[in-house]
């Protein structure tokens, strides 16, 4: 039995939380919506999984890295944890992204205000 | 091919909920400019594609290190075999169905109330107020039975058995069905309705303005995760005959279209409306395809093509004054009503031609033929006196609906 995946995961995370705290993007923006688009993410994609699952495309693997617990057939305790880290990597990616379209025209502006001073 | 499938049906409806949510976060308010909304929603869509890019390298790199190290792995029939790295096509799905959905709702429940006083969220509740109240009273409740026991009758007869399809199924033909068929109709319709004094109680509702598009996303909303779960539950031929329901539906109305207001083809997707829900539960029951019951459904087919006849005399006013064609329209009242029944008449005798106890319904013809005789010599001037035996044409159904199902129940002992 591996707790590398599972310790892996949490550490990713806990980055992906520290980037949030860092830039104030998403739960230290508004937390009860991040809240809400986290359990709506984590909902969507495990149903995805089940659904996979359920026509037989999704096996679970049978690595020496993996804890190995079930908490249903086929699908094992790290799969919501990692879903939960990858909305939260989607999110920060996301709200990131708008952080940095936002700077852009204001960079211009101000370029554009210095040529005009020259 | 299934997680194919699986993924596109997924990242549809994670796309149809991203750009739903996304197009009401930018809407925040009619003060804002629609330059500003549209410059909200670029940067928006910009971002989400930033994100996707780096999700994608990301993947890329870590799902291909996973599978390597055997955390997971794929049962290769069901997959295209296409892979970046390690990393099959599909597994892109997950994070491509994650940004394109997500990121609208969080801008959608962090979306500015401009003025900051909350009077936008609020007015646009106001708004919305009623919307499903007057959704559910244009999408003709006394109806609803109308296309949900074509469905439900035929998968039932063929797989004899209650299952999770013929409940999902019935609900849908029964509601969200006919919500988008009615409330697409009555948007596009509104400028006819408004000078119809018969709309507004059983037989429809005037829609305000206000509420056409929120009325058009509810159709959508309401309609799109059905015609996936039922697409899913059956084969190709489920699938077509899904998508022809779907297409007379909004065929029927929709602008561009209007297949309304084209004498014929206004009938015949009018019949489609109702035969359609049979033939889709036919469909996902995997019936066989028999000479009786094509004519049962040929007779069916033209029960539905005479009511949509019979029901457009009594609006060849109003129709003209709005500009509106229909079948009753171009040939004139008096020619439509003989058309309905002489369509019921050969409904009639095409039953006598199925198998046993099938017969029996030729007498259903009879109360239609002579619900609607009486009006054999109406002229256009006098057409929307045909509306007393149209009150009455709605009531009727229920009673054949009561022969129909006496008819079903005989042949279900008969046959087993």
């Amino acid at each position: 039995m591996g707790v590398l995946y599972l310790l892996s995961l949490v550490l990713g995370i806990a980055c992906m939380l520290l980037l949030d705290h860092r830039f104030r993007l998403f739960f230290w923006r508004d937390a009860k919506a991040a809240a809400i688009v986290t359990v709506v993410g984590v909902l969507f994609l495990l149903a995805w999984d089940l659904a996979g699952i359920g026509l037989g495309i999704f096996l679970r693997g049978e690595g020496t890295i993996a804890t190995g617990l079930l908490i249903a057939p086929e699908l094992p305790l790290e799969e919501p944890v990692f879903l939960l880290f990858l909305v939260l990597c989607t999110m920060v990616l996301y709200t990131g992204a708008r952080r940095l379209l936002d700077l852009i025209p204001a960079r211009r502006r101000e370029s554009e205000r210095e040529r005009e001073i020259v | 091919m299934t997680y194919l499938w699986l993924a596109l049906a997924f990242i549809a409806a994670a796309a149809v909920a991203g750009v739903i949510f996304a197009r009401q976060g930018t809407r925040s308010g009619e003060a804002r400019s629609g330059e500003a909304r549209s410059g909200e929603a670029a940067k928006h869509w910009k971002a989400v594609a930033l994100a996707f890019a780096a999700l994608a390298v990301l993947t890329a790199v870590f799902d291909s290190v996973m599978i390597g190290m055997e955390l997971f792995h794929y049962d290769a029939s069901h997959i295209l075999g296409l892979k970046v790295g390690l990393a099959p096509i599909e597994d892109f799905a997950y994070p491509l169905a994650g940004v394109v959905a997500l990121p609208g709702l969080w801008m959608w429940l962090t979306r500015k109330r401009s003025g900051g006083r909350g009077d936008e969220s609020r007015s646009a509740g106001h708004n919305l107020k009623g919307l499903v109240p007057q959704a559910l009273l244009a999408s003709r409740p006394v109806s609803w039975i109308n296309t949900a026991y074509p469905f439900a009758a035929a998968m039932l007869l063929t797989t004899r058995e209650i299952d999770w399809v013929l409940i999902v199924g019935t609900f849908y033909f029964l509601i969200p069905y006919n919500l988008a068929m009615y409330g697409i109709n009555d948007v596009f319709d509104y400028e006819s309705d408004l000078k119809n004094p018969r709309k507004g109680g059983i037989e429809g509702a005037l829609l305000q303005p206000h509420l056409h598009r929120p009325m058009l996303w509810l159709a959508a909303i309401t309609n799109v995760p059905f015609l996936l779960v039922l697409a899913f539950a059956g084969g190709p031929v489920a699938w077509i005959s899904l998508a022809v329901s779907a297409f007379a539906v909004v065929a029927y109305s929709v602008a561009g279209l209007r297949f309304k207001e084209r004498p014929v083809l206004d009938s015949l997707t009018s019949s489609t409306h109702f035969v359609s829900p049979a033939v889709v539960g036919l469909a996902l029951a995997g019936a066989d395809v028999t000479p009786g019951l094509l004519v049962l459904l040929a007779a069916f087919f033209l029960w539905g093509m005479a009511a949509h006849a019979f029901g457009a005399v009594q609006d060849i006013e109003p129709d003209r004054q709005a500009g509106i064609g229909s079948i009753a329209t171009v040939i004139g009242a008096r020619r439509t009503v003989r058309l309905a029944v002489g369509l019921w008449l050969v409904a009639g005798l095409a039953m006598l031609a199925t198998p046993w106890p099938g017969p029996l319904a030729a007498v259903i013809a009879l109360p239609y033929i002579v619900n609607c005789a009486p009006y054999w010599n109406v002229t256009d001037t006098t057409a929307a006196r045909t509306n007393v035996a149209w009150r009455r044409f709605i009531w009727l159904n229920y009673g054949s609906g009561f022969l129909v199902t006496l008819i079903f129940i005989l042949q279900w002992s008969l046959t087993s």
